[in-house]
């Protein structure tokens, strides 16, 4: 079964067609990652699939329910991180992780915690404020978070846009592993391709709210006659 | 599914949602000392205020009951602040960027409302625990001369802070950020209408017909009855918790459409932009 089938998404905001005719399946396991030019609308195709933003056509169905019937259901086995979302600032790391354990309805929200806390090397930093945090430190706090109720599927928006080389490279090191452990499916946007030729089995390009090509990183080189992905990408955004 | 998480709909998912809710909250009132002072300064200046007032009528020999003032200053805390602690705790998510991550958790709205309310009672209770004991110790006005009519006034203020308070929050989701100082001001549009420091009958007829759908006048206008020696009007009290559980519906219904339309319009992740 399908972890994600979501098919014939349309999203307009006044004027601008952000997604159209968008359709998009994700295996239970499956790395897909979403690439494109800013304003190609990916963040918006993520909300979408999060239940942040209502489509104006089309059906998304998480584990096989309507996402906007069954959301709480569909949502428990679901988790999310992006660049652009913090945690409060004022709380403690295990204040943060304590909180979210609950409003995922974990069974043992200490135990799990502790958990989280080991595997991203939290434990010197579980009594310091978030906002005492470097922005390395914050994003392995977020991965933390996301990883709190084992989501089937995992949704990252830039997830390592604000890091320098190393602690992305740390990052993305840790998120294939835990792809592998977890057998979580993600779903990925970056502007970063040698992450996504790294950790994605399938990549969409979108350009002005479509797909324009989809396929393996190899795929998608063959395909354009390119060297690698990035070259894909300009040529895609490039027309 | 896995053993790790309670089944989603049953009843002990939901109450640790909200449980999460609380906890979060409180958490971040431990960690934020300023704000920790807000809930106390406020309530204290008045009833300072307000004590030296009734200090001098008093000494001029002002012929009626002017610890009505006190219990009033008491009383007005309970509805301000029953109504802006709501819209605090929402708008901190949007102030700390963390409003996406509760959106897509899977907790309902309702369980979120939930938390939100049983958060503020607590700062609630605090803040008026805090002024009680303050007007006992300054100026010799127990809260127990209220009498029993304490917990339906009291009830009654709450119910409507919240329905105010939801109002302030669904503005925000329709108009954005900017629309936070609906949340704080509302309240206050009430304390002309509501006769909190003088009777509804020094309003002009029009205004009265207004105040008589306030569920606060009737609170305002018990606690004068009671405190003059009176019996408790519950005829009147029965009316305001009537107008209450139809503010509280309609602005519930409120809250929801406008959900519905920061999700239709995308304005969950533009706040802050
Ligand atoms: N909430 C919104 N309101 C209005 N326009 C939006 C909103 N979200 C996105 N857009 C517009 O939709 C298009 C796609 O945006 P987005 O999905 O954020 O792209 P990407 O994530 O690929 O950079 C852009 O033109 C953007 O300006
Ligand atoms: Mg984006």
């Amino acid at each position: 079964m399908a972890i994600l089938q979501a098919t014939h998404l349309l999203k307009r905001f006044g004027s601008v067609t952000a997604v159209r005719d968008l359709s998009l399946t994700i295996a239970e396991g499956e790395v897909v990652g979403l690439l494109g030019p800013n304003g190609a609308g990916k963040s918006t195709t993520l909300h979408m699939m999060l239940g942040l933003i209502t489509p104006d056509a089309g059906s998304i169905k998480l584990f096989g329910m309507e996402l906007a019937q069954h959301r709480t259901e569909a949502l428990s086995q679901v988790n999310f991180a992006a660049s652009y979302v913090d945690l409060p600032g004022v709380l403690r790391v295990r204040e943060v992780l304590d909180a979210f354990a609950r409003l995922y309805a974990v069974r043992h929200p200490r135990r799990r915690v502790d958990e989280m806390i080991e595997l991203f090397e939290l434990g010197p930093l579980a009594k310091r404020q978030l906002m005492a945090l470097s922005s390395g430190q914050r994003t392995r706090v977020q991965l933390a978070k996301a990883l709190l109720n084992a989501p089937r599927l995992l949704v990252l928006d830039e997830p390592t846009a604000n890091l320098d080389p190393d602690a992305g490279d740390r990052i993305r090191g840790l998120l294939s592993r835990l792809a592998r452990e977890n057998g979580s499916a993600m779903l990925i946007t970056s502007h970063n391709m040698r992450e996504v030729e790294r950790m994605c089995d399938r990549i969409h390009f979108m350009s002005d709210g479509v797909v324009v090509a989809a396929g393996s990183a190899a795929e998608l080189a063959g395909r354009y006659g390119a060297e690698d992905l990035e070259e894909v990408f300009l040529k895609v955004a490039r027309g | 599914m896995t053993t790790l998480t309670l089944p989603p709909l049953s009843l002990a998912a939901r109450r640790t949602r909200v449980l999460g809710v609380v906890r979060r909250d409180f958490a971040a009132l431990r960690r934020s000392p300023i704000r920790m002072f807000e809930i106390l300064f406020w309530p204290t200046v008045e009833l300072v205020l307000w004590g030296f007032v009734t200090l001098f009528l008093q000494a001029q020999k002002v012929p009626f009951v002017v610890s009505f003032l006190l219990g009033a200053v008491l009383l007005w805390q309970v509805l301000q602040k029953a109504s802006n602690e709501i819209s605090i705790a929402f708008l901190e998510d949007i102030w700390s960027r963390n409003l996406l991550n509760v959106q897509v958790s899977p907790l309902s709205s309702v369980e979120y409302l939930v938390g939100l309310v049983l958060f503020s009672l607590g700062k609630v209770a605090f803040a008026v625990a805090v002024m009680a004991a303050l007007a006992l110790g300054l100026y010799g006005f127990g809260v127990t001369s209220l009498g029993v009519g304490m917990v339906p006034f009291m009830g009654v203020l709450l119910v409507l802070g919240w329905s105010l308070g939801l109002v302030g929050i669904a503005a925000v989701l329709r108009f954005g950020e900017n629309a936070q100082v609906i949340a704080w001001s509302l309240v206050f549009v009430v304390q002309p209408l509501a006769g909190i420091f003088y009777p509804v009958s020094v309003l002009p007829a029009p205004l009265q017909a207004v105040s008589w759908f306030l569920p606060a006048s009737h609170v305002f206008e018990g606690m004068r009855t009671v405190m003059a020696g009176g019996a408790l009007p519950w005829d009147r009290l029965a009316w305001a918790a009537a107008l209450n559980v139809g503010y509280l519906a309609g602005t519930l219904g409120l809250f929801a459409w406008a959900l519905r339309y920061a999700r239709k319009h995308g304005k969950l992740s533009r706040f802050g932009d």
